[in-house]
C-alpha cells in the first residue's frame, strides 16, 4: 500500500509505493508478462492466447482504489513493435481505449486526475519493452495540471488555444499537421526535441473530440513517433503524457479548464548523450537547453518526411 | 465547463448484458460496447480488474 505525504516545502504531494521495488524488471521476452499466455506456458497477466487491446490493474500500483489507481494499457499482443507499428485502426482503438478510461476512472468521487501516459526506453526507466502504455488516476490535482490552470488564468482565457494561435502564425516550429492535429516543437521547450500535439478545436478531452479527431490524433501520434525513430536511426526513448481536463469537483466551475494535448519529452539530445536534470533543473527548477526549438523542428520535420 | 462537455453519449455508458465465469477462473461481463469497441470484463485470480478491447466496427452513436 502506498503512502501519501505532502512537501510542504515544494507545496506537492510525494507518492512512497515501497512495493514497486519488487516489479518486474527487464524479462526476457519468453518471460514477458504483457504477452498472451500461450498454451502449456504458465499464465502471464492476460490469461488468453490471443487479444486486441488489454488495460488491467497494475500488480504494482503507485496508487489504488480508495485512493486513485495505476493501470496497465497493453497495446498489442505482439511483443515486438512500438505505438508507431500498430495498424492505423490499431492506433485510432487505442485512442477509444484511453477516452473510455478517462471517463471511468474521472467519473469516480476520488479521481481528481487522469494522466494517461507511456514511457519508451531503458533511458526513462522502462522495465518492460513490450508496447504498452500507463494510466494513474490520483486523488489530488498533480502540480503540472495546476500550473495549466494558472497559464490559462495568466493569459486570460485556454492557454493552449493562444500557444497555438501563436505557434501557427509563426510556423517555424510546426512538425507536423493534419486536418484535426497541429504538432510543434513548444517555444520554449525544455527538452530538445520536446513536442506537443494539440487538437486544434479547443476540447477539454478526449470525451469531447469528436470520432474524426481521434482517428487525427492516432495518425499525427504515430507520425511523430516513426519521424522520432529516424532522427538518430534508432528507438527514440521518450516520455509520452496526454493532458486533459481534471476531473476534480472543481472541474466544472473552471473556465477554459483543460485542451486536450500530448506532450512529448525525449532525454536525447544526440543520437548518444542524454539529458541529464542536474544543478539547475533540480536546485533552481530552471532548464538549460543545448539546442534551438527552430532548429530541433526544422530536423524533425524532415525526419517525419523521410518516415513517411 | 469542461467537465461538462466530458460527458459520454449513452452508447458510451458501460451496459453489461450478462456475466459468466470464464473457463480460465475469471468473472467476466459480456455485451459492452463503447464507441467501435466491444469490451469484455474479468476479474483475475486476484481481484484485480482486466479489461480486453476488441474492434467491433462501426461506431455505436
Amino acid at each position: 500500500v502506498s503512502e501519501l505525504r505532502f512537501n510542504e516545502l515544494r507545496g506537492e504531494h510525494v507518492v512512497y509505493a515501497i512495493h514497486r521495488q519488487e516489479r518486474t524488471f527487464l524479462p526476457s521476452a519468453e518471460h514477458c508478462p504483457l504477452c498472451p499466455t500461450r498454451p502449456g506456458k504458465p499464465p502471464t497477466e492476460i490469461p488468453f492466447p490471443a487479444f486486441e487491446i488489454a488495460v488491467f490493474e497494475n500488480r504494482f500500483p503507485a496508487l489504488q482504489a480508495p485512493h486513485g489507481a495505476a493501470e496497465v494499457v497493453v497495446y498489442t499482443d505482439n511483443h515486438e513493435g512500438s505505438l508507431s507499428t500498430l495498424s492505423p485502426q490499431r492506433a485510432q482503438d487505442l485512442m477509444w481505449v484511453w477516452r473510455q478510461r478517462y471517463a471511468e476512472l474521472g467519473a469516480r468521487e476520488e479521481v481528481n486526475y487522469v494522466l494517461i501516459f507511456e514511457n519508451r526506453g531503458v533511458e526513462v526507466g522502462v522495465t518492460l519493452h513490450h508496447p504498452h502504455g500507463q494510466i494513474y488516476a490520483y486523488p489530488f490535482l498533480p502540480p503540472v495540471p495546476q500550473l495549466e490552470l494558472r497559464a490559462d488564468e495568466r493569459l486570460g482565457g485556454c492557454a493552449l488555444c493562444a500557444l497555438l494561435e501563436r505557434e501557427l502564425a509563426d510556423g517555424r516550429r510546426l512538425v507536423y499537421e493534419n486536418d484535426a492535429i497541429v504538432a510543434y516543437v513548444p517555444y520554449a521547450a525544455r527538452w530538445a526535441y520536446e513536442v506537443h500535439l494539440v487538437v486544434r478545436g479547443h476540447r477539454a478531452s478526449l470525451l469531447a473530440c469528436e470520432r474524426d479527431e481521434l482517428s487525427a490524433l492516432a495518425a499525427a501520434l504515430q507520425a511523430l513517433v516513426r519521424g522520432y525513430d529516424r532522427v538518430f536511426d534508432r528507438p527514440f526513448p521518450y516520455v509520452m503524457a496526454v493532458h486533459q481536463a481534471p476531473t476534480d469537483s472543481a472541474a466544472r466551475e473552471r473556465e477554459a479548464a483543460g485542451h486536450v494535448h500530448v506532450e512529448f519529452y525525449p532525454p536525447l539530445r544526440t543520437a548518444d548523450k542524454l539529458k541529464y536534470l542536474a544543478g539547475s533543473e533540480q536546485g533552481a527548477g530552471t532548464f538549460i537547453a543545448d539546442t534551438v526549438p527552430e532548429e530541433s523542428a526544422a530536423t524533425l520535420r524532415e525526419a517525419i518526411a523521410r518516415a513517411g | 465547463m469542461a467537465w461538462e462537455t466530458a460527458e459520454p453519449p449513452a452508447s458510451e455508458q458501460p451496459q453489461i448484458a450478462g456475466s459468466a465465469r470464464d473457463e480460465r477462473g475469471a468473472a467476466s461481463a459480456r455485451g459492452e460496447r463503447f464507441g467501435p469497441l466491444a469490451v469484455e470484463r474479468y476479474a483475475k485470480d486476484d481481484g484485480r480488474a482486466l479489461i480486453l478491447y476488441r474492434h467491433e466496427g462501426q461506431a455505436q452513436e
